[in-house]
């Protein structure tokens, strides 16, 4: 192999690709020699300032395990968000209820109006005279009436007089 | 293989274990991908309160390196979205960061010359990983700094081995144009 390493070989050759051609190329040509020599040195030195510049601020900043772990950081968090989902369900469940209660309220209130004014009905329709025309039934010695208290009163006099 | 897994899943739920093992790799690379102390902070914690917290669905066909870091890059590629618009903000404050990080040179009794040549090849490199697309920079950073293998780096990414290769050509392409310049 007598060409020099192209630049995807050189590439291959950075990732660890290469044939024993290459290799023995490499050997005998200074300059794809010093070209590979000149990229692996750039590419330690650029590894050595990274890793370099990350234990810096490593040593400024140990592993905050205590920030990381769920198990401590958990219990901050977790009743409070429990309880507000536990409080959101409660009230969500409430709701329902307390409306149902409120219909049923309702219903007894507009059931109870129903039957006062079913007796009021029966009432009047069971009335001899209308009520406004009550007093005049008084004032009249007129006795003539469609109540049975009357009707008895007077069945239960009249015999005694005939009696007599 | 059982045995495998049966190691992971357990290491898995020692979250101390985990965190003491695997923190400064998961830290190194979302500082090196986002270039804020404070993000790469914020990612790693989140990297492993996620892993920690679906640690049932690991099922060990990956090393938990690569399921660590595919974590990460999840995270990262959401965090460095939401921070699009806050880039220019933060850029200036990166810049003092990366001119620091810049001037590390390893000790090795090297002439003046040469410790001036290595500054420079070291700014070429950050400044090509800077101008890579986000695939590129992650593909290059898991390569180059984390030393995973391609089958890892495919693991992680959740690309395909002959992309990550692709990806990997393309942004040590970008790196040798970058040193090429300094000639």
């Amino acid at each position: 192999m007598s060409r020099h390493l192209s630049s995807r070989q050189i590439s291959q050759w950075m990732i660890g690709e290469r044939t024993p051609q290459q290799e023995r190329h490499v050997r005998d040509c200074s300059q794809c020699g010093a070209e590979l020599a000149r990229l692996e040195a750039a590419l330690a030195l650029f590894r050595g300032s990274v890793r370099h510049w990350s234990d810096g601020q490593n040593r400024a900043e140990l592993p905050p395990i205590a920030n990381i772990s769920p198990a401590r950081r958990g219990p901050r968090i977790r009743p409070v968000r429990w309880a507000l989902v536990a409080a959101a369900l409660l009230v969500l469940a409430a709701v329902p209820v307390y409306r149902d209660a409120q219909e049923r309220q309702r219903q007894a209130e507009i059931a109870r109006a129903d039957a006062r004014l079913l007796e009021q009905v029966d009432a009047e329709v069971s009335r001899a005279v209308p009520r406004p025309m009550e007093p005049l039934v008084k004032l009249v010695s007129w006795d003539f009436s469609f109540t049975g208290e009357r009707d008895e009163n007077r069945r239960d006099t009249t015999p005694k007089e005939e009696i007599r | 293989m059982i045995a495998a897994v049966e190691r992971s899943a357990s290491e898995i739920d020692d979250l101390d274990t985990l965190v003491r093992l695997y923190w400064p790799r998961v830290f190194r690379f979302a500082l090196a991908s986002l270039r804020d102390p404070d993000a790469a902070g914020s990612v790693a914690q989140d990297c492993f309160l996620k892993a920690y917290r679906s640690r049932e669905r690991f099922r060990g066909d990956c090393s938990i390196q690569a399921w660590l870091m595919r974590i990460a890059v999840n995270l990262i590629r959401d965090r460095a979205r939401n921070r699009r618009l806050q880039f220019w903000k933060r850029a200036s404050a990166s810049a003092v960061d990366l001119e620091a990080v810049n001037q590390w040179i390893p000790d090795g009794g090297a002439s003046p010359e040469s410790r001036v040549m290595a500054k420079e090849q070291l700014a070429a490199v950050w400044n090509a990983a800077g101008g890579l697309s986000e695939r590129q920079r992650t593909v290059f950073l898991l390569r180059f700094v984390e030393d995973m293998d391609l089958l890892e780096i495919a693991a992680a990414t959740g690309m395909k081995e002959g992309t990550v290769k692709l990806h990997l050509f393309r942004a040590l392409h970008a790196v040798r144009e970058r040193i090429g310049r300094l000639e």
